[in-house]
């Protein structure tokens, strides 16, 4: 097994055992939290985010090909949902510059913190994630490529356009170094 | 213009790296709650399903373009 998991526990969770699924969850937990912290950058919505993940993957079970990697194809579907989660948090209220549980960072310019947030909500979602990992998170690229199931060139071509679009945000806004 | 080192210092700065390693309470519960939790059938779709049925006894050879459709 890719994950070194024991095959008959895969197979007792794809046929819906709870207790499989509970010894899965245990396992994976704190490694898909802490990718979905990285995400939606607010540790409540993490939780629900969490949740929201381990009950798509319960629900789409019967789709897990027992030859790939669990914990790699739980980290996509944590990585769906939150992205599913940012949408909508797009819809109703404005993005965080970070969540006030987070650790508290060396803040120079309030000004420019929030100018540079202001910036990066301007991205497109699918640049955002990738600014997110890539930029701040500082994750391997074939890390966010399996993630979000897209080819590591994908990744690093929109890395590449969203470094572009907030340099030249950060210009509009009057930003320099 | 912004160069690239300075554009990551300055995203590092402002967006802290999330250095969170597990949820703060056990949300194994929750899982469970919404893995049982009934899936809602809303008034809307109840509509939706009954118009079919009637419309399918009034007009039975309407079954086979509906499930050509479906």
């Amino acid at each position: 097994m890719p994950d070194g998991l024991d095959g008959e526990l895969l197979e007792r969770f794809v046929q819906g055992d709870q207790t499989a699924f509970e010894t899965l969850f245990r396992q994976f937990e704190a490694d898909v939290y802490r990718w979905i912290v990285r995400i939606v950058r607010d540790r409540s919505a993490a939780d629900d985010v969490l949740v929201e993940a381990f009950w798509r993957a319960y629900r789409g079970r019967a789709r897990f090909d027992a030859s790939r990697s669990f914990g790699a194809w739980l980290r996509r579907i944590a990585t769906n949902a939150a992205l599913d989660h940012l949408r909508e948090a797009r819809k109703h209220t404005a993005w965080r510059i970070a969540d006030d549980t987070m650790p508290a960072a060396p803040r120079p310019d309030q000004a420019i913190t929030e100018s540079i947030a202001l910036a990066f909500r301007s991205l497109p979602l699918k640049l955002q994630i990738v600014a997110t990992l890539a930029l701040v998170e500082e994750q391997p690229y074939s890390d966010i490529a399996d993630a979000l199931d897209l080819p590591v060139g994908t990744i690093k071509s929109r890395v590449f356009r969203a470094t572009r679009a907030l340099r030249k945000e950060l210009a509009r806004l009057g930003i320099t170094p | 213009m912004i160069n690239d080192d300075q554009l990551f210092h300055l995203l590092r700065t402002a967006l802290p790296a999330a250095d969170t390693t597990a949820p703060s309470r056990d949300l194994w519960p929750a899982v469970v709650q919404r893995s049982e939790a009934r899936i809602e059938v809303s008034s809307a779709d109840w509509s939706l399903a009954a118009l079919v049925a009637i419309a399918l006894l009034m007009f039975p050879e309407w079954f086979w373009f509906l499930a050509y459709h479906l």
